[in-house]
């Protein structure tokens, strides 16, 4: 084995990366219709059904649309924001938590908004949300600036704070706890008053959500902020060398706080989004966008164009493996989720090899 | 190799837009399919399940298992007109998103199995009229397409105890041990707990009942550790439980004294200290209100309404008794049952049994006695009938006598 060395392909070839994604997709379909042989199940209509998100012959297929987008705009923030923070390579894996800390100060102006104008009462719960996350975001951020602390453990624990912290809300019967439902004797979250919930265009029975548009603004202007702004450019310098920012006259410190900032807040606004859409808050809203937002933001390079279309393609895969399992009892969700880490897998070690290339070491010494 | 990877590209790209067109094409078919039968055979049943149908044991498994043997009663077939979305959380969005997903399909009954469900299934009711939604172990409910279920598992419960309290006595060790989800929070973990208390106390009137709260509704891991605390600080000779998996039992299994299991027959887990479990026979309800949805879904909450049955339709019952019980178990077992099922006694009365005699003459004798609170609060009055419906519907919230909670 030591003979063998892993080196960078100088040439990034678009078209090889694609060969070799495809190939991963298809090793990761067989491995999966192996199985769904392997369970009785045909594993072309299985296949159909999972890519059609399960539409065909659904009498309510608008609602299965939105449902995706339900998934996808969460998805689509978050995954821009960690894209913002990986691109001067802060390591921010707290997306949970900070999704969470947003949804709950949300859910706060929510449960307190009845009688408050729609319109008010969603801004206000974008506002809270992306204060208190921003403000999560920053306090992580000034630690390593300040004391050079590790941001990776800190945002990882950050999200089991937070996750206790919204079931510990979510179990205790208590008079301050607005959270809950109150004709109920069990610990229960309850709904959000009329005025909390997020709005939209209805186009026949389907409603497009607000939170749509808001999603595909965003993403434009993050773009734009990337490419064209002097912020978008100090970003990337310090990406590539602190160092080097810092000769150049760069404040780094303080870049890495005002991009913590940002990144952080947007994760509170798709957090507020998504609890308005859904009228509630509970301990699975993030729906792991913290995490899965990772991958997005990975496969994506970082550009911002990819993140949009592979947010898409991954919302398309979870709710499409999932509205495929609803229709075999055989299959369960354990098998819709180990299906989709097989063929998200699969891309990531394409993606790999797309990007490395295995060579002897005598080559190398050539090379 | 350029030649060899541009055929690979051409081959995953026919083989995926196959798939793709494969699965239209078939989903059509099915599509047509139903819109041209009808009657009965268009039946469609939906599950929203808190864990995953492919389990082997507790709570899901219990409730899928009642499913597919009430399709196959009423005449359906679980492979083709049943429709599941499983692991789903007690968050209403994602409940709500379930439910969206089976009347899609279809479906014109749905059944949630778990409290936590009770806004969405609410909700929904409303926005699909037609469809009949059925939600165990709620309190909510409307009068035309959403009821609620529960069973007196009480009952279940106060049969094991007395198999429980016949162990106690012939070991000598008036500890016995209970692993609980919860306590006295929720009434339906609360009247287990005081129905198999009172069970063990008809037979031996000197025990403890010990019980240990692990606050949540199952982790393997606390229901172990609770397990060998009740053993090894508390000294029980017999443990009970009410939590999900059979850990505990394990643990008994292991640490050479005996136990009750919970949902199903835990012999097999723990074959030298298993005694009887209290268990479910979920089909009863569900083949009721299937074929009730079947006939007249309109009359539904007329015909079956808000259902808590107990041992009287079969709904709850105890496994079969193990080689480890005591030879009387048997006969005390039937005595009791027969009595709750006849209605001539229930389990939280202002009467208590007593069970006497060896194997082959046991007797049960009834005396008047208050039911009263480990605290001394007076519940019923001696010879006051049973504290009713409040059991499952919620409201009970105390220990009875003999009872403690250790943590």
């Amino acid at each position: 084995m030591r003979r063998y060395h892993l080196v960078r392909r100088a040439d990034a070839k678009l078209n090889r990366t694609l060969i070799y994604y495809a190939i991963g997709l298809l090793v990761s379909l067989t491995i999966g219709a192996i199985l769904l042989w392997a369970l009785g199940i045909n594993p072309f209509q299985y296949y159909g059904k999972m890519l059609t998100i399960g539409l065909v012959g659904n009498k309510y297929g608008y609602k299965s649309i939105e449902g995706l987008l339900k998934v996808f705009v969460p998805l689509l923030i978050t995954s821009l924001a960690l894209s913002l923070s990986f691109k001067m390579r802060f390591w921010n894996i707290g997306g949970e938590g900070e999704f969470l800390i947003g949804a709950i100060c949300a859910s706060i102006v929510a449960f307190n908004s009845s009688g408050m104008p729609n319109f008010v009462t969603v801004v206000l719960m974008c506002l809270a949300a992306m204060i208190s996350s921003g403000i999560i975001g920053v306090a992580i951020a000034a630690l390593k600036v300040k004391f050079n602390t590790n941001e990776t453990l800190m945002t990882l624990m950050l999200n089991y704070i937070m996750l206790y912290v919204i079931r510990y809300i979510g179990d205790t019967k208590a008079d301050w706890n607005f959270f809950l439902r109150e004709d109920s004797e069990r610990p229960i979250f309850g709904s959000f008053p009329e005025s909390a919930m997020m709005g939209g265009i209805p186009l026949g029975k389907f409603k497009l959500l607000w939170a749509v548009i808001i999603a595909v603004l965003l993403t434009a202007i993050v773009y734009i902020y990337l490419k064209y702004t002097k912020h978008g450019y100090e970003i990337s310098v310090v990406g590539d060398s602190a160092a080097t920012a810092k000769y150049a006259g760069m404040g780094v410190g303080k870049i890495v706080l005002r991009t913590m900032f940002i990144s952080s807040a947007l994760i509170g606004l798709a957090a507020a989004l998504a609890v308005s859409s859904a009228g509630t808050i509970s301990d699975t809203i993030t729906n792991d966008v913290g995490w899965t937002g990772i991958i997005v933001a990975w496969l994506s390079k970082l550009s911002v164009p990819a993140v949009f279309v592979t947010a898409i393609l991954i919302s398309i895969l979870q709710y499409g493996c999932q509205a495929a399992a609803t229709q075999y009892p055989a299959i369960d969700v354990n098998f819709a989720d180990l299906l989709q880490g097989i063929i998200l897998f699969s891309v990531l070690v394409a993606d790999f090899a797309a990007n490395f290339r295995l060579i002897k070491k005598e080559d190398a010494k050539n090379a | 190799m350029k030649k060899l990877i541009s055929m690979l590209v051409t081959a995953a790209l026919a083989i995926t837009s196959v798939f793709a067109l494969a699965g239209c094409n078939s989903a059509k078919e099915t599509g047509n399919g139903t819109e041209g039968g009808n009657g009965a055979s268009d039946f469609k049943v939906g599950a929203i399940y808190i864990n995953s149908q492919n389990d082997t044991a507790g709570y899901t498994y219990a409730h899928h298992h009642g499913i597919t043997e009430a399709m196959k009663q009423v005449g359906l077939d679980p492979a083709k007109d049943l429709f599941i979305v499983d692991n789903v959380p007690e968050d209403d969005e994602k409940v709500k998103q379930a439910i969206d997903q089976l009347a899609g399909n279809g479906c014109n009954i749905i059944f949630g199995i778990s409290f936590g469900y009770i806004n969405a299934m609410e909700e929904k009711a409303k926005e699909y009229p037609d469809i009949i939604f059925s939600h165990a172990t709620g309190y909510l409910s409307n009068d035309k397409n959403f009821n609620n279920y529960f069973g007196r598992i009480y009952q279940a419960r106060y049969l094991a105890g007395i198999a429980a309290g016949y162990k106690s006595l012939a070991t000598g060790n008036n500890n016995i041990g209970y692993v609980s989800a919860w306590g006295t929070e929720y009434a339906e973990t609360c009247s287990g707990i005081n129905g198999f208390a009172l069970g063990v106390l008809a037979v031996n009137p000197d025990a403890k009942i010990n019980v240990y709260e692990i606050s949540t509704w199952g982790d393997q891991e606390l229901e172990r550790q609770a397990a060998e605390t009740l053993i090894d600080t508390y000294g029980c000779g017999v443990i009970a439980q009410h939590c999900d998996s059979a850990q505990p039992q394990i643990v008994a299994n292991e640490k050479g004294v005996f136990g009750c299991g919970y949902n199903s027959d835990m012999t097999k887990e723990a074959p030298n200290a298993h005694l009887v479990a209290p268990v479910w026979n979920w089909d009863a309800y569900y083949a009721t209100a299937m074929k009730a949805a079947m006939t007249d879904p309109s009359t539904f909450m007329t015909t079956v309404g808000n259902y808590y049955e107990g041992l009287n339709s079969g709904l709850v019952d105890v496994s079969e008794l193990s080689a480890n019980c005591e030879p009387q178990t048997k006969e005390a077992i039937e005595l009791a049952k027969k009595m709750m099922i006849s209605g001539e006694w229930d389990v939280f009365s202002g009467v208590k049994l007593s069970f006497s005699g060896d194997t082959g003459s046991v007797t049960v004798e009834k005396t008047n006695s208050a039911l009263v609170t480990n605290d001394g609060k007076e519940i019923v009055a001696a010879g006051g009938p049973s504290v009713d419906d409040g059991v499952i519907q919620g409201s009970m919230n105390y220990y009875v006598e003999g009872v403690t909670q250790v943590n």
